[in-house]
This record gives structure tokens, C-alpha cells and sequence, in this order.
């Protein structure tokens, strides 16, 4: 079963720029997929479109069985509630707790103090921060931050996680730690999708990849077997 | 009751975990609403003096003789038909002698040898709040001049006309700045609270990335609008109580006369619910309309 569908997608902003043209994409769920590109291909506006921050020109994109191309604030304030979200900038609110960031999303779904105290812990535990629920996100390092993101968007446990560049801030060594923690994310159920042009990234962790360039699709392939040694050379085009 | 508790926490957290903003916000609101509050009790008062000023206006209608008392007390109930009359009273022409010998005071021997009758007997009117002007003691005096008796009349044409200019000028004067400084409260009031919003917009974008509704973002927003604003209007409350104590009360004691400074009075209390309640929709639509434009799925 297809966790999205995009059908002849096309994204034209008020200026006239096409960010995205003629897009036809289906990702099973359960997938884990890399949407590629240089800078301006259109990787983050895909993205932008799945979670209901843009509309789409034209076009229909349908989660699940739901068509998402034109709800409301409210329903787009349900559907998100399913998604997990992970970017650059980890987005953490300075003036909170790591706890308190972890738990925020448990709380904007009205969640008992109960459960949303012992869900965070589990969280917390999973990405490795228990002891630093504590502390304000400014006292972590990158690496550290992006995880307590990692752990906001999946105490939810929701269906589909979208990382925009999740390593772009962050050293090799971190980068491949957050990566393996998708990896075992995507591995408990979850379908992940990550926007990024970091190829040592995709190498490290070679899974489908979809390439953009001005907003079109220019290739989409899978790797010919997931391991992770497995160097780009060896990838397999499909598309 | 869950989302109550969180909304309470939520206003609450944010303004201590923010507290230049949320100082910022309640000093703004305060200091603009202490000059509007200030404002009003300045034309409250100057319109209390006004209006014990006009009590004084008053038209005296002289009779050429003196009537029998029967013509006397009809056309006494004549005048108090007449529907901007008040009161009216004879004045006989020994009580307007023996008023004339008091005002004479130590000159009052001037009068000796000379008999009442030297002064025309007359009816004083006490004219409607309403009729106190030059123009409502023209009309007046236009319906009384068919009584060929009544032969003469006075009541302040020249003091009526300064007083009508300045009643004029002051309300002019009270609408223009009125209007200016509701207008410079508004204006500065959302401006910080807006500042105060886009200085937390990040909050705002992350609060619509984990699926909180347009609502319940707003909601803690908008109560801490309301707080500032109710805090900050009884700031400007505090603020306006003590110009009102060492500018008017004890400042203007030196100027006016004794009686005149106890008349001074504060705001009343519907004046002073009512700055807390500009305080509060201040508070509130000051915080609704950045957070339109700021709250964006």
C-alpha cells in the first residue's frame, strides 16, 4: 500500500518560479527514500507540499487514501499530528527543557500528564538523553539537539517521518549516528523520507534514492542491495 | 480541564520565561493607558467646574411696578411654564435694597435716605442644564419680552458669550486629543505586542509543524494579551492616582480656590472598570491581529 501518492504534481510560486513540475512519485509505506539535488532542485519544497505548508499549483497528492491537496488549518493541524518532522535547524524551543520539547506534541493532543511523562522518558531513552532532560537546548551539542528533534517527532510514533536536511549542521560522526537512528526507525514500521545532498550520507546508508533537478524528477533508483557498505557505483537505476 | 490547565501554564510559563518582553508589553500598555486615564480625569473635572460654573447663569426679568399679588403669583406661573425654567423667584424691591445694602457693605450709608422703591422689583430664573447658554437665554428672554410688564433683562450677555467660546474650545480641544492619544494607544500597544509575537514566532511555526490547531496556539496567546493589558491598565490606574494627587489635588490647591480644589475628584468607578476593560480588549486584539498573520498552517 502506497503511504504517498503524487500525481502530476506542479508547484509555481507567485513570483512565476516553477519549483516543481510535472511530478509523479509513489512511496510504499515502510519505505525509507532519499529525495535528492543540488540547492533549488525542489527537495524542500516536496517536502513542504507533504506536511501542507505549500499547495500545490496542480496536481494531487493523496496519504494513505486521503487526498491532502486542499484541507483546511484544522485538518492540516491533524494530518501533521501523523507526521514526524526533523530539519536542519532542529527547531527546539530555546526557552524549554529538552523534556519539555520532547513532550510537546503529547501535549498539543491533550495526552495525560501521566503518559506524556512516561512516553518522553521512553524517548528520551531511546535517542540517549535521559540525563539531560533537564538541560535547555543551547547546553547540547548538534548532534545532541538533533536527537531530542528525532525524539519530538517520533513520540507521536507516526506514520511518516520527513527530514530536511537532518545532517547539515553536523560532523560526519554525528551525521551517521542520526542516520543509523532513522535506520532504526524505518526498520520499527516507520516510513522516512529524507531531503539531502549529502552524498557520503546516501553511501553510508544506501536506500532509494529520487534525484531532482529544476523541479523535475531525473532519476529514481534503489540500491541493488541494502548493506552498508555499499558504494553509489553499484546503484541500480530503476526509474 | 486538561487543555484549561495547560492554557493557564501556558500564559503564566511564557511571561515569567519572558519577562523584558512581558515587562515591556505591561509598561507600554500602562504608560499609554495612565496618559489617556490622566487625560480623562483632567476633562472630567474641567467639565464638573464648567457645569457648577453654568449653575450660577441665571436671567433676571425686571417689572416696571409691582402688580397686585394676585397678577404677581400668575405671572410667576407663567414663567415656570415655560420649559427651560427651573425655579423662579420674586424679588421684591425691599429684599433687592436690603441686597444692595449688603453688597455696599461698608459703604452701605450711601443708601441712607433713599427708600426701596428706588429699585424695580424683579424675578430671578434658574434656567434647564440644558438652556444654559447665550443662545437658550435669548430664546427665553424672546418668549418672555410679549409681557409688556416685564421691562427689562440681564443675564450675562457678554459673560455667556466667553462661556459658550470656552465651553466650544474645550470640547473641541477634548475630542481632537481624545481622538489623538485612543488612536497613538492603539497604534503603540499593538505595535509592541506585535513585537513581542515576532519575537516569538519560532515558537509559533513549531507549535504548526507538531499539529497544534490555529486555536489552541492562539488561546495561551491571547490570555497573556489579556493579563498584560489588565495588569498594565491597573498600572496605569496606580499611575494616574498619584498625577492625580500631587498635580491636581495638592498642585492645584495653590491656584484655585480652597473650594474649587475639593471639588476635584478621581476617576469614577465606571470610568475605572472601563480603562481596565480598554486594558484587557487591548491586550486581546493587539495579540489577534500579528498572530493572523503569524499563525500559518
Amino acid at each position: 500500500m502506497s503511504m504517498i501518492q503524487m500525481c502530476r504534481i506542479a508547484k509555481i510560486y507567485a513570483n512565476g518560479v516553477p519549483a516543481l513540475y510535472d511530478i509523479d512519485l509513489q512511496i510504499p509505506a515502510g519505505e525509507f527514500a532519499y529525495i535528492t539535488g543540488s540547492s533549488g532542485a525542489g527537495k524542500s519544497t516536496l517536502l513542504r507540499l507533504l506536511y501542507c505548508a505549500d499547495r500545490p499549483t496542480r496536481g494531487q497528492i493523496l496519504m494513505g487514501k486521503r487526498n491532502i491537496t486542499r484541507l483546511n488549518a484544522r485538518k492540516i493541524a491533524f494530518l501533521r499530528r501523523q507526521i514526524g518532522f526533523v530539519f536542519q535547524d532542529f527547531k527546539l524551543l530555546q526557552n524549554r527543557t529538552v523534556m519539555e520539547n520532547v513532550a510537546l506534541p503529547l501535549q498539543v493532543q491533550g495526552a495525560s500528564i501521566k503518559e506524556t511523562r512516561s512516553r518522553t522518558f521512553e524517548m528520551l531513552q531511546y535517542v540517549g538523553l535521559e540525563y539531560k532532560m533537564q538541560r535547555k537546548p543551547l547546553e547540547l551539542s548538534g548532534g545532541e539537539q538533533q536527537r531530542v528533534a528525532i525524539a519530538r517527532a517520533m513520540i507521536v510514533r507516526p506514520k511518516l517521518l520527513l527530514a530536511d536536511e537532518p545532517t547539515g549542521n553536523l560532523d560526519y560522526s554525528l551525521a551517521q549516528e542520526i542516520m543509523e537512528m532513522f535506520s532504526r526507525i524505518n526498520q520499527a514500521g516507520t516510513t522516512v523520507l529524507v531531503a539531502t545532498h549529502d552524498t557520503e550520507i546516501m553511501r553510508l546508508l544506501p536506500r532509494r534514492t529520487i534525484a531532482l533537478e529544476n523541479g523535475h524528477i531525473i532519476s529514481d533508483t534503489y540500491p541493488a542491495a541494502t548493506c552498508p557498505e555499499t558504494d553509489t557505483d553499484q546503484l541500480q537505476e530503476t526509474a | 480541564m486538561k487543555r484549561l490547565r495547560y492554557f493557564i501554564q501556558r500564559t503564566v510559563f511564557n511571561m515569567i520565561q519572558s519577562p523584558l518582553l512581558s515587562s515591556a508589553t505591561i509598561g507600554t500598555i500602562g504608560v499609554a493607558l495612565m496618559l489617556l486615564a490622566f487625560f480623562t480625569l483632567i476633562v472630567l473635572n474641567v467639565q464638573n467646574l464648567t457645569r457648577q460654573w453654568s449653575s450660577e447663569i441665571q436671567v433676571t426679568v425686571y417689572l416696571e411696578q409691582v402688580p397686585s399679588t394676585t397678577t404677581l403669583r400668575q405671572w410667576q406661573e407663567q414663567i415656570e411654564q415655560q420649559p427651560s425654567v427651573v425655579h423662579v423667584t420674586y424679588v421684591s424691591q425691599a429684599e433687592a435694597f436690603e441686597r444692595f445694602r449688603k453688597r455696599l457693605g461698608r459703604n452701605d450709608d450711601l443708601l441712607d435716605g433713599l427708600l426701596p422703591e428706588i429699585l424695580p422689583a424683579s424675578f430671578e430664573l434658574v434656567l434647564t442644564p440644558e438652556s444654559r447658554s447665550e443662545h437658550g437665554a435669548e430664546r427665553l428672554v424672546q418668549e418672555l419680552k410679549k409681557n409688556p410688564a416685564f421691562t427689562g433683562f440681564r443675564y450675562g450677555q457678554d459673560w455667556l458669550k466667553r462661556y459658550d467660546a470656552f465651553l466650544f474650545l474645550l470640547k473641541l480641544t477634548g475630542a481632537l486629543a481624545g481622538g489623538f492619544l485612543i488612536f497613538a494607544t492603539l497604534f503603540i500597544i499593538s505595535n509592541t505586542i506585535k513585537l513581542t509575537i515576532y519575537a516569538r514566532r519560532d515558537e509559533l511555526e513549531i507549535m504548526t509543524l507538531i499539529g497544534a490547531t490555529p486555536m489552541f496556539i492562539k488561546i495561551p496567546f491571547l490570555a497573556e494579551g489579556a493579563l498584560q493589558g489588565i495588569i498594565g491598565a491597573l498600572l496605569a490606574l496606580g499611575g494616574c492616582h498619584v498625577l492625580y494627587y500631587f498635580f491636581l489635588k495638592r498642585g492645584l490647591s495653590a491656584l484655585l480656590t480652597t473650594t474649587a480644589a475639593g471639588n476635584i475628584t478621581f476617576l469614577p468607578l465606571s470610568i475605572q472598570a472601563g480603562v481596565i476593560t480598554l486594558g484587557f480588549v487591548l491586550g486581546i486584539c493587539g495579540s489577534a491581529l500579528p498572530l493572523r498573520k503569524f499563525v500559518r498552517m
